[in-house]
Order: C-alpha cells, then sequence, then structure tokens
C-alpha cells in the first residue's frame, strides 16, 4: 500500500512516501508560515521522483493536531481534498503521537508536546507497545505546565518507567520544574524534537480510514471568543454543524 | 481544430473563501451560473456581533469537500467537464482565504486543470457579467464592509482604482452605527429598512464632498453619529431610531453617489456597474439609477446592478472574473498563496497626489 503523509502542524513541514510500514523518501523542510506555498510543490517532487502520480497513491494520512491551527488546516484540507476527488483512504493521526513515535524505547516513558506559550504545552504521554503504535497514557490536551508534571508524577507514581523522554518544543525551559519531579528524565534529539511524515505514514498503516467530510483538526483548543462567549452567556458550546447553514 | 476549440464552452469550477461565507460554483462562459451553494456562517458569529477569524476559518473547513460535489452535482457535470478551477487569493482573512487556496489548488493537483487566482474585488465587480454583458471601459461602484472604491474597467481584466476611502468603508460604518442602535452584524439590511420608514432630521455631515477627488471617508460620519446618540442618553433624550438611520443612510449615500456621478462625467464610461455587500442596500441602488437618469443622453452609461443575491460573497462571481483570466491566459501555479491584503492597481492619478 502506497502512502502519502504530511505534516504542516509545525514550522516544519514534513511529507512522505510509504510503501507499507518502509519509508521510500521523506522531505522536510522548515519554512515559517509559508507551508501553504510550499506543501503542493513538495508534493508534485516527491511523486516525480518516485515516477508516481496522485492516482497511484492509496492513502493520505496527515498530522490532525494539536499544533498550530493554520498550519493544520493547510494540511487537513489538502488531503480530505485528495481523497474526497480521488475517492481514496483518509486517515489523520494525532501529531503527539507521531513525535512520541520518533523517540520510543522499552521502560522509557514519552512526554510529546508543542509550546502552547505561558507555560502551557499541547502534549500527551505515550509508551512503546512493540510491533504497535505507541499506546497514550496521558491523553492529548491543553496544559499548564503544572498540571502536566502533576499528571506525570501520579503515573510514575503507579507504573514506574525507567526514564521521561521529553519530545518536541519548549520543554528545555522547564528544567527547573522537572528537576523537581525526582524522576530521571532526558531531552529528545534534534531529530526526535521534529515530526516526520514516514512516521505518520507508519501509523497511519495501523488505523481506519475515515470519511473525508468528516476529518477535522483536532485542535484542542476552543477559540477565545467562543470560550468568552460560554462564560458570558452560560450557554452551551453546541455542535459546529448549527452555526454554518446553506442559503 | 482552433476554430473548433474557440467554440467550446468553458467551464469554472470557483471557491470563495475570503470571510464569513463558504461558497462555490460552477459557471459556464463567465455569465451562466450553473450551480451556486453558499454556507453562510452568520450565526454564528453574532455570538460575538461580528467575525471572528479564527472561527470562520474552522467553519470553512467544515464544508468544503461537501460543497465541493455539491456544487458539481447541482451543475450535473463531472470533473472532466471542468476547464479550470478558479479561487479567491485576497484580500481578506488570511485563515480563512487559505481554507479556499488549499482546497482549490489540491483540486487542481489531483485532477490535472488549470489554477486561477482571483482578487475578490474584481470578482465582486464581475458579477455585473452574470446579469447583463459589460460594455467597456466601465465604471464601478465598489462598497462593501472592506471597500469603498471607485473602480475604471479599462478591459475584462485591467482595473484601477481611481478613488477609495481614507478611513473606514461604508459597510463597517453601517455595522459600527448598527451596534449602537443595537443592530446585530452585519447591520446594513436592517438599517436600509428603518431608513426608509424615516427622514434626514439630524443632518450629519458629508464628509469630502466637494473634495476634487474621488476619495471618501466615513469615521466623521460614524463619530458625529455616535456622539450624537451618547449626548442624547446623557441628557435621557429617546432619539427616533428610524430617522437616526434614515440621517446616516442619506449622509452614506449622498457622498457615495455625488462622487460616482462626477466620476461618471469625468470618464463616460460605457457601463456603471455596482459590486459589493453594501450595493444590495435599496436607498444607494434606487438613489444611483435615478441620478444617471438625469445625465446627459451622450454620457449615459448603461446601467448594471447585480442581483440581490449576487451582491454579497459568493463563488459565482469569483467564476465569472476567473473566465476573463482564462481567456487572458492568466494562470497560477501549485505555489499560490493567500495574500489577505492584495489590492487593484491605483490610477497614476492617485499615485501622483
Amino acid at each position: 500500500m502506497k502512502i502519502l503523509s504530511i505534516s504542516t502542524a509545525t514550522n516544519q513541514l514534513s511529507v512522505a512516501l510509504n510503501e507499507d510500514q518502509r519509508v521510500i523518501t521523506e522531505k522536510n523542510e522548515r519554512d515559517e508560515r509559508n507551508h501553504s506555498e510550499h506543501l503542493d510543490p513538495l508534493f508534485q517532487e516527491i511523486l516525480t521522483e518516485n515516477k508516481l502520480t496522485l492516482k497511484e497513491i492509496d492513502r493520505f494520512a496527515v498530522a490532525i493536531g494539536p499544533g498550530s491551527y493554520t498550519g493544520l488546516r493547510i494540511g487537513v484540507t489538502t488531503v480530505k481534498m485528495f481523497a474526497s476527488i480521488l475517492h481514496k483512504e483518509l486517515v489523520g493521526v494525532s501529531t503527539l503521537q507521531a513525535l512520541a513515535a520518533g523517540a520510543l524505547s522499552d521502560q522509557d516513558l514519552v512526554i510529546a508536546g508543542i509550546d502552547a506559550r505561558n507555560d502551557n504545552y499541547f502534549a500527551g504521554a505515550y509508551l512503546d507497545q512493540q510491533e504497535q503504535a505507541p499506546i497514550c497514557v496521558i491523553d492529548d490536551g491543553h496544559y499548564h505546565i503544572d498540571t502536566l508534571l502533576a499528571a506525570i508524577k501520579k503515573y510514575y507514581e503507579d507504573h514506574p518507567v525507567k526514564e521521561l523522554v521529553f519530545v518536541g518544543s519548549g520543554f528545555e525551559k522547564q528544567q527547573k520544574l522537572l528537576e523537581q519531579l525526582e524522576i530521571p528524565y532526558r531531552f529528545g534529539t534534534q531529530k526526535q524534537n521534529e515530526i516526520h511524515a514516514g512516521l505518520i505514514g507508519q501509523l497511519a498503516l495501523q488505523e481506519k480510514p475515515v470519511d473525508a467530510d468528516e476529518l477535522l483538526p483536532k485542535y484542542l483548543r476552543r477559540t477565545q471568543a467562543e470560550a468568552d462567549w460560554h462564560q458570558k452567556t452560560g450557554k452551551p458550546f453546541g455542535s459546529d454543524r448549527d452555526y454554518v447553514e446553506e442559503v | 481544430m482552433i476554430n473548433l476549440d474557440s467554440k467550446k464552452d468553458i467551464r469554472i469550477l470557483a471557491y470563495e473563501s475570503s470571510c464569513d461565507e463558504t461558497s462555490t460554483a460552477v459557471v459556464k462562459n463567465g455569465r451562466e451560473i450553473e450551480s451556486m451553494i453558499v454556507a453562510t456562517q452568520i450565526k454564528s458569529h453574532q455570538r460575538f456581533g461580528g467575525v471572528v477569524p479564527e472561527v470562520a476559518s474552522r467553519h470553512h473547513l467544515e464544508v468544503i469537500t461537501q460543497i465541493t460535489r455539491k456544487a458539481l452535482e447541482q451543475a450535473n457535470v463531472t470533473w472532466n467537464e471542468i476547464d479550470a478551477i478558479a479561487v479567491t487569493y485576497g484580500p481578506g482573512l488570511v485563515g480563512a482565504l487559505l481554507i479556499g487556496v488549499s482546497a482549490a489548488k489540491a483540486a487542481s493537483m489531483a485532477t490535472g486543470i488549470p489554477l486561477i487566482g482571483v482578487d475578490h474585488i474584481m470578482g465582486h465587480i464581475m458579477a455585473a457579467q452574470l446579469t447583463a454583458e459589460i460594455a467597456y471601459p466601465a465604471l464601478a461602484l465598489q462598497v462593501s464592509g472592506g471597500h469603498t472604491e471607485i473602480v475604471l474597467l479599462k478591459d475584462p481584466t485591467h482595473f484601477e482604482i481611481v478613488g477609495d476611502t481614507r478611513d473606514d468603508a461604508a459597510g463597517e460604518a453601517y455595522d459600527k452605527i448598527g451596534r449602537v442602535l443595537g443592530v446585530n452584524y452585519p447591520a446594513g439590511k436592517t438599517i436600509d429598512e428603518w431608513a426608509h420608514r424615516g427622514n434626514d432630521t439630524f443632518h450629519f455631515p458629508r464628509a469630502m464632498m466637494e473634495d476634487d477627488d474621488y476619495d471618501f471617508s466615513f469615521s466623521g460620519l460614524k463619530s458625529a453619529f455616535i456622539n450624537t446618540c451618547h449626548h442624547a442618553d446623557q441628557i435621557h433624550q429617546e432619539l427616533n431610531k428610524y430617522d437616526l438611520a434614515a440621517s446616516f443612510q442619506a449622509a452614506v449615500v449622498d457622498v457615495l453617489a455625488h462622487k460616482t456621478i462626477r466620476a461618471l462625467k469625468q470618464y463616460q464610461p460605457k457601463t456603471f456597474i455596482m459590486g459589493g455587500g453594501v450595493a444590495a442596500n435599496r436607498g444607494l441602488r434606487d438613489r444611483m439609477e435615478h441620478e444617471i437618469t438625469l445625465l446627459p443622453e451622450n454620457i449615459k452609461p448603461k446601467v448594471i446592478l447585480p442581483d440581490l443575491k449576487l451582491c454579497g460573497d459568493n463563488a459565482a462571481m469569483i467564476g465569472a472574473a476567473a473566465y476573463n483570466l482564462y481567456q487572458d491566459g492568466k494562470f497560477a501555479d501549485l505555489t499560490l498563496n493567500a495574500d489577505p491584503s492584495l489590492e487593484l492597481p491605483y490610477a497614476d492619478s492617485m499615485l501622483n497626489e
């Protein structure tokens, strides 16, 4: 099965072509805020180099979040359209699961996170499962660093692991707090701290495809405007669908 | 071969997602709407009293594949019958624009159909082409929530701004004074209705009306309106909302009509067009039509006021404009990006000021 996978969730743009478990090629580009210009040409490059057309791809996979809201939408919109028009399979993979998958090792707990500013992180914790996809033990969410570390501590008390591995962005500046945990830990290498589309492709192989119309980013956070409105009015958020009408 | 080709119908699938409407359409030969889908988010943004960009972008993505399919189905065509895919790439909200741009690019890549990037303002003006044949040169009054411009159309693809607003757009002023009157966004339609039930008793200022250019300013009018209301509040005096609306609308329409008529006298175009959301305003439509009947016979242009449903944001107008770009061979490639501050070129007369 040929899988084309992408991540536009961070300022790293990553595109890969996999044949089943094998990563045939992966291209990475660091481009601040310019995914829109670079994504499709990068696809084209990979297809041309491998003498393929989009029609020959069996499954599309995308980092579905968390991550940069605009970035996620560029990636998700693109693969939704591919899958919908070409009637191909589509899979969304957690950005954090993909990050964790690059740093797994036996007996370690991998905490994957993306800096969400002001000591907040989009984060989740994952364990190695050998042949299978990494299993999530602390749900992907939007956490203050204190909440995240408390959850890690609690998990560690019940399930001692050898070491904590922090991958992604923004954890280095929390070194003081990490020391206070009194649990052995290390930071990911530069390669592990970046999201790799090849890994997304591998994880996607084990996922069940979803309807292209239904695939939406997992932002993991309401917009400020909605949160304020909810607080002010006390009204339920309601389903997003109810707010869009055809005229 | 060439003769056969030139007779072929050109069918364009168009996308529009620059603000709070997600729209797709199939347009034949830049004139015939074969399908038009508009998914509006007004209900969502009314919670906040105006468009919230992040919320808008999220909603666009929720419907994009569905409305693509629907546009093709309603037009009863398949991708094989589409000659180009067009999309608004600016101006507008960047996150919102990016949904249409990403979708159109992906569709172009998946199908091999060429891509055309369209200026949203050019699209609004070209809504006229879906209503009647435009004779060139033409002059357009483009009035919406984000823009108030007088645009000279030399031919179907070469447009120049000859006048624009120095501060607020006319539609923006409507929304802002709407808020003072307790009218939720978008306020234009309600203010227009109220205006027809009141009289111009407040005589708000007509800014820049007698200036020797084609520019506008609405922030002074907005401030005068708000001050009048606040002052009345302080002395516990109740003002007639219909008269307030009528007075505000009279000031807006006076300036727009006065300057546009002067531009028509100078440029003497063959066609006069109105475009944009405020082009749906009854007061403005009636006034412009009336003023033009008073022009001397030899400079009286043909008047095209687009159908009301084509004044707001929609993809059909983008398909109409894209057809002209298609005929000119103006295609985009896969590096097309959203340009939130895209502008039509300014006429030399404006740059030399």
